[in-house]
């Protein structure tokens, strides 16, 4: 279980994140939508410890993530492209990140069987470096290289953008897959309300660092956040 | 123009490192004047014809033929010293793309800016002062005439310089020419001063020959803007050489552990970065640093040349890991979630340290070892004292850096080429002086040997604290960790 408490961020005096309590299950895949400027990626920088919270208390797992760094052992994250070393080519970085997460490279060359067709034959083997490579491409395999190490959170900041139609079909199965069969706590972001219904089981609306929806999804709840972004 | 400069203007002061900047603008203005007056004292003592190394020996008999002759090797290696130190004037070009200023004139702007580099600046006071000293019997108007063309042909060079971007072959290649004649004419087999003094001599007898170089002026500025001009768009000049990539293993390091998973991937930063691969070169060129205070012996004394040994061992340690941690400025966040505590991290930043100083010191060994005993006793002494204190000492002041390195600036036109970090170069003087001064005050009160075995012990006790030293680093760096990130993040 993941917990916000008391949470809040401020520069100065301009507040950009405001959350009392927010307690994500564990297996729960988790939605977070908002306008730019909402508070979504200084929540998951909270979380991940990259940010120094004003107040309150984060904790993965039970694991408060100021205090200790054992949270590290079972959550991964893919934000931007400060997740990428652009000097390295692709497998190698794979190698690298399943080092960490002691996964082998044999292990990891098995796990990436299940991806080539996500990465459409432009990552693998080829002989570029990943800074050579497209956004996109870029994207995919950061995504991917969070997914190593099977780990029991996955943070994604705005997955399905930059992405090609394809991609962001088979990436939205793959998160679905994670969080039903195998417990996994999938937190994502998402400008596009259409996508992040399609994979989350819950979603939370942020406005100018406070929660104002908390919603189980449903039918109803496109149109239900729709509506509260066209009114105004 | 006027809106070009005010962007640069606003990108300087609006930089999220401003301090820094500002800090090494700072140090940069004191290099521009001990430049300046360097070049301002070696006119006149040229100009007036007494030798500079050796200030006793006798007056160079003709001190205009004299600078005719070596007028040469100046412009050889102008253009080798452009290469290497020169910035390229870099603008945001791919931004300015589709504004409504005139391509030509955006790259007229951003070639402009160098005309008055000091680069050209010293060698002009040079030139001038020289002409008023030199004792010259005849005309002054072609005296004067013959500066011109000199000049003109240090313009030249200063726009080659903007097209050589990117030809280090062809840069070395010039600079191994340029010291292979040197030596062939010091030791008199082929002497390439004497067509040097027969062109260049020629601009002063025929001042009409003043337009020889005016025209390759024009026509080396034209041919630079037209070159940026057909150029200038994102698919050709802008766009960035993609190299093929090569796997590479290291397997080998595996018997480091833990560290060997950043082992690896800081060999490969060094051989697939310019920046951190010219960062290494250095460092290791450093190994060669103690001659200068052998040959210059009676100069510099037993403490200099214990300094200079004392640099050989410390090259790597000073250069490569005083930027530690900004190598990974650009994937900082991925290091701090990753499955790895601080403490590992920084281990394998200062098992590189280790690893580069043992190497660098077996090198200077070799190298050192022929000079006698005494030398192979400074060398391991100083080792320890690298390897025992230094070690945690740069590792700990990298908490403080907030210089991001961005790896990927070399790959424009107009990148970026400045290597040297003068705060990085200003934090490792608490570490040099230290030993300094326990060598030479031991050395005085007893003597040279006890000196170099009090470094050495320091050294070796320092490696016993390491867990100490480590439980302050650690603390520091988990303190710094957020102004760090944020730090790192406005710069990419």
């Amino acid at each position: 279980m993941i917990t916000f408490k008391n949470l809040k961020k401020s520069y100065a005096k301009n507040v950009v994140l405001d959350i009392d309590l927010l307690e994500i299950p564990k297996g729960q895949a988790f939605g977070l939508v908002g306008n730019n400027g909402a508070g979504k990626t200084t929540m998951f920088s909270c979380l991940l410890d990259l940010i120094k919270p004003t107040k309150g208390i984060v904790t993965n797992n039970e694991i408060n993530v100021r205090e200790s760094e054992d949270w590290k052992t079972f959550s991964s994250a893919y934000l931007d492209e400060s997740f990428l070393i652009g000097y390295l080519m692709p497998e190698e970085y794979f190698y690298f990140i399943g080092e960490l997460r002691n996964v082998k490279e044999k292990e990891v060359n098995e796990f990436l069987k299940q991806f080539e067709d996500l990465f459409n034959g432009e990552i693998l083997g080829g002989k570029k470096y990943i800074r050579d490579l497209s956004k996109g491409n870029q994207k995919k395999v950061g995504i991917v290289a969070a997914l190593i190490g099977s780990p029991s959170v996955i943070i994604l900041d705005e997955p399905f953008a930059n992405l090609d139609p394809t991609t962001q079909i088979r990436l939205k199965k793959i998160i679905k897959k994670l969080s039903t069969y195998n417990r996994v706590t999938v937190l994502i972001s998402s400008h596009d309300l259409q996508d992040v219904t399609e994979v989350s089981e819950r979603i939370v609306l942020l406005e100018k660092g406070k929660i104002i929806k908390d919603i189980k999804t449903s039918e109803k709840t496109l149109k239900e956040l729709e509506s509260y972004f066209t009114k105004e | 123009m006027f809106q070009l400069s005010n962007l640069q203007w606003k990108s300087f002061f609006r930089s999220a490192s401003i301090a820094g900047n500002l800090f090494s603008k700072i140090i940069m203005f004191f290099g521009i004047i001990y430049v300046t007056l360097m070049s301002l004292a070696l006119g006149f003592i040229h100009g007036v014809g007494v030798s500079v190394t050796n200030p006793e020996a006798e007056k160079i008999a003709d001190p205009f033929l004299w600078i005719n002759k070596e007028i040469i090797y100046i412009i050889g290696y102008l253009i080798v010293i452009r290469y290497l130190f020169q910035k390229i004037p870099i603008l945001n070009i791919r931004s300015l793309l589709l504004t409504p200023l005139k391509k030509s004139m955006i790259i007229r702007y951003a070639m402009h800016q160098t005309i008055f580099s000091i680069f050209n600046l010293a060698l002009i006071i040079y030139l001038l002062i020289f002409s008023a000293f030199v004792n010259l019997e005849t005309d002054s108007g072609n005296l004067f005439l013959w500066n011109v063309s000199i000049i003109l042909i240090i313009y030249i060079t200063n726009f080659l310089n903007i097209l050589l971007n990117k030809k280090d072959k062809l840069v070395f290649v010039l600079f191994v020419l340029l010291t292979v004649l040197k030596i062939l004419e010091y030791n008199m087999i082929v002497d390439l001063s004497v067509y040097s003094e027969m062109i260049f001599y020629s601009f002063y007898e025929t001042p009409i020959l003043v337009f020889v170089p005016l025209l390759l002026l024009v026509y080396t500025y034209y041919y630079v803007m037209m070159f940026f001009r057909n150029n200038l768009s994102i698919d050709t000049g802008l766009s960035m050489k993609v190299k093929e990539g090569k796997m590479n293993n290291f397997d080998w390091l595996n018997r480091f552990g833990s560290a060997a998973i950043f082992l690896k991937n800081d060999l490969r930063l060094i051989t697939r970065a310019k920046r951190a691969r010219s960062t290494t070169i250095m460092g290791i060129l450093f190994v060669l640093y103690g001659l200068i205070f052998m040959v210059f012996d009676d100069l510099y004394g037993e403490t200099g040349e214990f300094f200079g040994l004392f640099f050989s061992t410390a090259g790597f340690m000073f250069t490569f890991c005083g930027m530690v941690p900004s190598w990974d400025s650009k994937h900082y966040p991925l290091m701090m979630c990753q499955n790895i505590t601080y403490l590992d991290y920084l281990k394998s930043k200062w098992y590189l340290g280790i690893i580069g100083t043992i190497l660098t010191t077996i090198l200077a060994l070799i190298i050192y070892s022929y000079f006698g005993l005494y030398y192979i006793i400074v060398l391991v002494c100083c080792s320890c004292y690298n390897l025992g204190v230094n070690s945690y000492m740069t590792l700990w002041s990298g908490a403080f850096n907030r210089a991001a390195i961005d790896l990927e600036s070399n790959k424009n036109a107009f990148g970026d080429k400045k290597s040297f970090n003068s705060k990085t170069l200003l934090l490792i003087i608490p570490q040099l002086i230290l030993p300094m001064l326990i060598f030479y005050f031991v050395s005085v009160v007893y003597d040279r040997y006890i000196a170099a075995y009090c470094v050495g012990a320091i050294g070796i006790f320092g490696i016993f604290l390491r867990n100490i030293f480590f439980k302050i680093i650690l603390k520091t760096y988990k303190s710094q960790k957020y102004s760090a990130l944020s730090a790192y993040k406005q710069t990419n």
